[in-house]
C-alpha cells in the first residue's frame, strides 16, 4: 500500500465568493488545478477531488481521480468521509484540504503528514490563530467513523477529533521543520480565499520565487541558475524562453519529468529544462 | 526480381581457404528482415553452427548494409557488424556510420560475411574483382586509424577501410572495429575480427543499385533533410551527445564511481557547455548526415579529441575523474587501442572498487586517479599485468576474483552498463535487463519513456513494460533500415513514415503495421539466437547493486528498484512480447522467423 494520498474537497458552495472557487485563476492556473497539483507532488498514492454531484470542475491532470460526494451540502465531514473511503485501500494517511489554498506549500504537507507516521490519527495544524481541519492529515481508517458521524448528523470535524488521537501542530512545531521554516515562514499555506477581497489580495501577491536551470542547447549561452517568479512550469518556461513540449521536458527539483506546463510551482523550487531526447 | 536498393545477395568469404561464395537473399527474406541488424541476425542464424565459440574460426562476422545505404536520405550511410559477442556469448550487432557503408554495399552485396581464420595477419579486399586476402604483417600493432591510413595509401583511391587496433589483435573482449574515426563499438567484435587474424577489411565500390522510385526518394530526402535542422536534433547539432552530462547529473541519472552514486561533483568541469566555452571546438558529420553531432575539442598538448557522452561518462564520473584533459586523453587512448569506452571504463571502475576493498592487489588503482585510468587502459590493450584480467570484462573478471565482487560488477549478460542510471530510470532498467545484446542503450531506448513525463521514472510498472517494448521495436527498425537514432525525434508517425521511405526505395507497398511486425520479428530472432546459444532466464536480470542499494534524488525522494518490481516489469515485457513466463517464444513466433 502507498503511504499517503491527497484529497481536495471541492464541493463547497462558494457562496461568499459568489463564483465557484475551484475555477478561480491564480498566476496562470486555477485554484483547484494548483491545489491538486501540489498534493500530487507530495502524495505517493492517489490524489482525489471530491465534488458535489454534477459539479463542473476545471481541467485536471488525468491521474487525479474525481469522486462524487453522494450528498450535497452536509459540510466537510461528509466530503472527508467520501474522500477517505475512496483512498482507504490504497493509502494509510491522506492530506485533506479545501480547494482555495493558493499558497499551500509541499513542505507544509510533508510536515503535517509526518504526524501520521508519528502515530496520530489526525495531524491538525493550528496556525494563524485557528485549527485548520481543511489543511490537515487524516488516517484513512477514519472513513467509517466519518461516515457514521454524518449519518448521526454530527457534521463538525470536532466530533471526529473526539473519537481519535489528534496531534495538534502549533506554529512553533510547524516551524521546527527547517525546510518548512525556510520556504513558508509565515505559514501562508493555510491562507484561504473566501471572499472576493481575499481573492484580490491573493492575486496581488507575486508568483513564487523559483530557480530555473537550462541545460544543453537550451541554455543558449545562459549557463547557471536563473531566478524567476513563476507559479507553474509553463510560467517558468516562459521566463526562461524555453519551448516546453515535444522536444523539451522539465524536471522539478531533479525529480519527476514533465511536459505539463500546469504543474504548480512553490517557493524554493528549482526547475530544470532539458532536451527530451537523451540519446548518447 | 530484386527489390530496389538491394543486390539480393551476400558475399560469404572463407578466410582460411581464401575463397568466397555468394548467398542469394530472396526478396521475401529481405522484406522480413530489411537489412542491417535485422538481416545480420538472420545471417548469424543461417551461417553460425549452433554452439559455436565467438572466437573460433567458424564464427561468422557479418558486415551488413541496408536498402537505404547510398540514397540521399540523411544519416543512411550506416552499416551493422553482427557476430556472436566474445563478451556476452550472445548475438551482438554494432552499428557505425561511414563511407565504408556505401562502398561496401556497392561492391555488389547486401552483406559481406567472413568465416574461417587466416593463417597470418591479413587484410580482406572486396571490390568488383571479388574477394581476396593480402598480407598485413606491416600493420600489426598499429592503431586502427593508422592502419586505415596506410592501407588507403597502399591500395590507392576509392578504397574504404574498417580496421582493428592492438586490442582487437590481442583478443580484448571489448575491442572495436573502426573506420573514418567511427567505431562499431560494443560487444567486442574487434576481437572476433582479430581472432580471424584480419587486421582490416577494405572495400571499393564497383556496382550500382537504384531505388525503385528515385523521385519519391529525392523528395523524401529533401523533406527529411529540412526536418533534421529542426528542434528535434538541436541538442546533437549544438553540443553533441555530451549535452546529456549536466542534465543527467541534475536528475540523478549519471552513474558515478561504479554506480555508487548518481551525481558527480566534477560534472560541471566535464560538461559540453564548459568545453564549448573554454576550448576550440569543431563539428563533424558522418557520411551522408546533415545533423553533425560529432564535436571535436582541443585537448592538452595541442591534440584534438572527439567527445561523446558515453566516453566521458565511462572514463570520467564512472571512474571518479573530473579532469577534462585526463578524460579526453583516456578517450583518445581507447581510440588508439581500439577499445569500447563504455566497457573499458566500466571494467576499470569495477577494478577500482575491488582495489579499494582489497580484493585485488592494485594499490595504484583508485577512484579519481586519472593516471591510473591511463595505465589501466594501456595494460588492457597490451593484456599485461592487471590488463590480462580486465581485458576479460567485468563478468569474467568478477568470477575470477570472487569475494563478492560480482555484486558490484555492473553488466547485463556480460556487457557493461552505459551511462543511464537504472534506479532513477526504471523503464530503462527493464530495457537493459531484457535486451538481447545486454546492457545497452542503443537497442533499448527505454530511457525515452523515463524522460517522457508519462511515467514515474522512479517507480517502474506495467506502463514501463509497454514503453520498453515500443522503444525496442523502434530501434529494431531503425537499426535495420538503417537510420541514425538521433533522427528519431523528427518522425511523428515513425513506423508509417519509415514504411514510406522503405517503399520508395524498394518498390514494396509496406505500411506501418508491416514494419511493426518486422520489428517484433527481428527482436524475436535475436532472442531465439540467444536461446540457441545458451541463454538462461536469469540472464534477463540486473546486477545486485542496482536491486539492493537505494539512491536519493535531489528532491529528497528515494529511488529503489526492488527485485520484485523488476520481476513484475519483466513479466509484463514477456507477456507483451508473447513469451512464456521464462522468456521463451511459442511455436507461432518461431515459424514466423524464416530460419529453416
Amino acid at each position: 500500500m502507498s503511504s499517503s494520498a491527497g484529497i481536495v474537497l471541492a464541493g463547497g458552495r462558494s457562496s461568499r465568493m459568489g463564483t465557484p472557487k475551484a475555477a478561480l485563476e491564480w498566476h496562470g492556473s486555477t485554484l483547484l488545478r494548483r491545489t491538486a497539483g501540489i498534493l500530487s507532488r507530495v502524495a505517493d498514492g492517489p490524489v482525489v477531488v471530491v465534488r458535489a454531484p454534477g459539479q463542473a470542475l476545471p481541467e485536471l491532470p488525468p491521474q487525479v481521480e474525481i469522486v462524487d460526494d453522494p450528498r450535497e451540502g452536509l459540510g466537510p465531514v461528509q466530503g472527508l468521509a467520501a474522500g477517505l473511503a475512496a483512498v482507504a485501500s490504497r493509502a494509510d494517511i491522506a492530506f485533506v484540504c479545501s480547494t482555495d489554498l493558493p499558497f499551500l506549500h509541499p513542505a507544509f504537507i510533508r510536515r503535517v503528514l509526518r504526524a501520521g507516521a508519528e502515530g496520530a490519527d489526525v495531524g491538525l495544524p493550528v496556525a494563524r490563530g485557528h485549527p485548520q481541519p481543511l489543511a490537515a492529515a487524516y488516517a484513512t481508517a477514519l472513513a467509517p467513523a466519518a461516515a457514521r458521524l454524518v449519518a448521526e448528523g454530527r457534521l463538525r470535524p470536532a466530533f471526529l477529533f473526539g473519537e481519535c488521537t489528534v496531534a495538534r501542530l502549533d506554529e512553533a512545531t510547524l516551524r521546527g521543520d527547517p525546510v518548512l521554516a525556510a520556504l513558508d515562514p509565515d505559514l501562508d499555506s493555510v491562507l484561504n480565499v473566501n471572499e472576493p477581497a481575499d481573492y484580490q489580495a491573493a492575486r496581488a501577491r507575486p508568483a513564487p520565487e523559483v530557480t530555473i536551470q537550462r541545460f544543453g542547447a537550451l541554455a543558449d549561452g545562459h549557463r547557471g541558475p536563473l531566478p524567476a517568479r513563476a507559479a507553474t512550469v509553463a510560467g517558468a518556461a516562459a521566463a526562461a524562453g524555453v519551448d516546453l513540449g515535444a522536444h523539451v521536458v522539465a524536471a522539478l527539483n531533479g525529480d519527476q519529468i514533465t511536459r505539463d506546463g500546469q504543474v504548480p510551482l512553490a517557493a524554493g523550487d528549482t526547475v530544470f529544462f532539458l532536451a527530451a531526447d537523451a540519446g548518447g | 526480381m530484386t527489390a530496389g536498393g538491394y543486390f539480393g545477395r551476400a558475399l560469404v568469404v572463407d578466410a582460411r581457404a581464401a575463397t568466397a561464395s555468394t548467398l542469394p537473399l530472396p526478396d521475401g527474406l529481405l522484406r522480413a528482415y530489411i537489412g542491417g541488424a535485422g538481416l545480420g541476425t538472420w545471417l548469424l542464424h543461417r551461417l553460425g553452427p549452433p554452439g559455436f565459440h565467438p572466437l573460433a574460426p567458424e564464427a561468422p562476422l557479418a558486415f551488413v548494409f541496408s536498402p537505404l545505404v547510398g540514397t540521399p536520405l540523411t544519416t543512411s550511410a550506416k552499416f551493422a557488424v553482427v557476430a556472436k559477442s566474445p563478451l556476452t556469448g550472445m548475438l551482438n550487432d554494432a552499428l557505425a556510420s561511414s563511407h565504408f557503408a556505401i562502398s561496401g554495399k556497392l561492391t555488389g552485396h547486401d552483406a559481406i560475411v567472413v568465416r574461417g581464420a587466416c593463417s597470418r595477419p591479413s587484410v580482406l579486399l572486396v571490390d568488383g574483382a571479388g574477394a581476396r586476402l593480402a598480407d598485413a604483417a606491416d600493420l600489426r600493432g598499429l592503431p586502427a586509424a593508422e592502419a586505415e591510413r596506410r592501407l588507403r595509401d597502399r591500395l590507392g583511391g576509392g578504397w574504404r577501410v574498417a580496421a582493428i587496433g592492438p586490442a582487437g589483435e590481442r583478443g580484448v573482449r571489448y575491442a572495436t572495429i573502426s573506420h573514418d574515426g567511427r567505431h562499431a563499438g560494443r560487444g567486442g567484435l574487434g576481437a572476433v575480427m582479430g581472432a580471424k587474424r584480419l587486421k582490416a577489411v577494405a572495400v571499393r565500390a564497383a556496382a550500382k543499385v537504384a531505388p525503385a522510385d528515385p523521385q519519391a526518394v529525392l523528395a523524401a530526402a529533401r523533406d527529411l533533410r529540412a526536418r533534421s535542422f529542426g528542434p528535434a536534433t538541436a541538442k546533437y547539432r549544438q553540443l553533441g551527445t555530451l549535452a546529456n552530462l549536466l542534465a543527467f547529473n541534475a536528475i540523478a541519472t549519471l552513474p558515478t564511481r561504479n554506480f555508487q552514486a548518481a551525481t558527480f561533483s566534477g560534472a560541471p568541469q566535464l560538461a559540453a557547455e564548459e568545453l564549448a566555452e573554454m576550448r576550440t571546438v569543431t563539428r563533424s558529420s558522418c557520411a551522408s548526415c546533415t545533423i553533425g553531432c560529432e564535436h571535436i575539442y582541443g585537448a592538452r598538448g595541442g591534440r584534438r579529441a572527439r567527445v561523446e557522452y558515453e566516453n566521458v561518462f565511462a572514463l570520467g564520473p564512472m571512474c571518479g575523474v573530473a579532469d577534462p584533459d585526463a578524460v579526453l586523453a583516456a578517450s583518445g587512448r581507447c581510440d588508439e587501442l581500439g577499445l569500447d569506452t563504455i566497457s573499458a571504463g566500466g571494467t576499470i571502475a569495477w577494478a577500482m572498487e575491488c582495489a579499494e576493498r582489497g580484493l585485488i592487489d592494485a594499490p595504484w588503482l583508485r577512484f579519481g586517479d586519472a593516471d591510473a585510468v591511463l595505465r589501466a587502459l594501456d595494460e588492457i590493450g597490451a593484456r599485461e599485468g592487471l590488463g590480462e584480467l580486465l581485458a576479460e570484462g567485468t563478468r569474467r573478471a568478477s568470477e575470477r576474483v570472487g569475494g563478492g565482487s560480482a555484486a558490484f560488477a555492473l553488466h547485463v549478460k556480460g556487457l557493461e552498463l552505459p551511462g543511464y542510471e537504472p534506479r532513477t530510470m526504471q523503464a530503462m532498467a527493464l530495457g537493459l535487463a531484457v535486451n538481447s545484446r545486454g546492457a545497452d542503450h542503443n537497442r533499448s531506448g527505454a530511457y525515452e519513456a523515463d524522460l517522457s513525463g508519462e511515467h514515474d521514472r522512479l517507480a517502474g510498472g506495467q506502463g514501463h513494460a509497454a514503453a520498453a517494448v515500443e522503444t525496442e521495436d523502434r530501434a529494431a527498425v531503425m537499426d535495420s533500415l538503417i537510420l541514425c537514432k538521433f533522427l528519431r525525434g523528427v518522425f511523428t508517425e515513425p513506423f508509417g513514415e519509415w514504411a514510406a521511405l522503405l517503399s520508395a526505395v524498394t518498390g514494396w507497398d509496406a505500411d506501418g503495421a508491416e514494419l511493426r511486425r518486422t520489428a517484433r520479428r527481428i527482436v524475436m530472432a535475436k532472442r531465439v539466437f540467444n536461446l540457441r546459444e545458451g541463454w538462461r532466464p536469469q540472464d534477463d536480470w540486473l546486477p545486485q547493486r542496482l536491486l539492493s542499494e537505494p539512491l536519493e534524488v535531489p528532491s529528497g525522494r528515494v529511488a529503489m528498484l526492488t527485485p520484485e518490481r523488476l520481476r513484475r516489469m519483466i513479466d509484463g515485457y514477456y507477456a507483451a512480447r508473447g513469451l512464456d513466463g521464462e522468456g521463451r517464444p511459442g511455436r507461432a513466433a518461431l515459424d514466423d522467423l524464416q530460419l529453416s
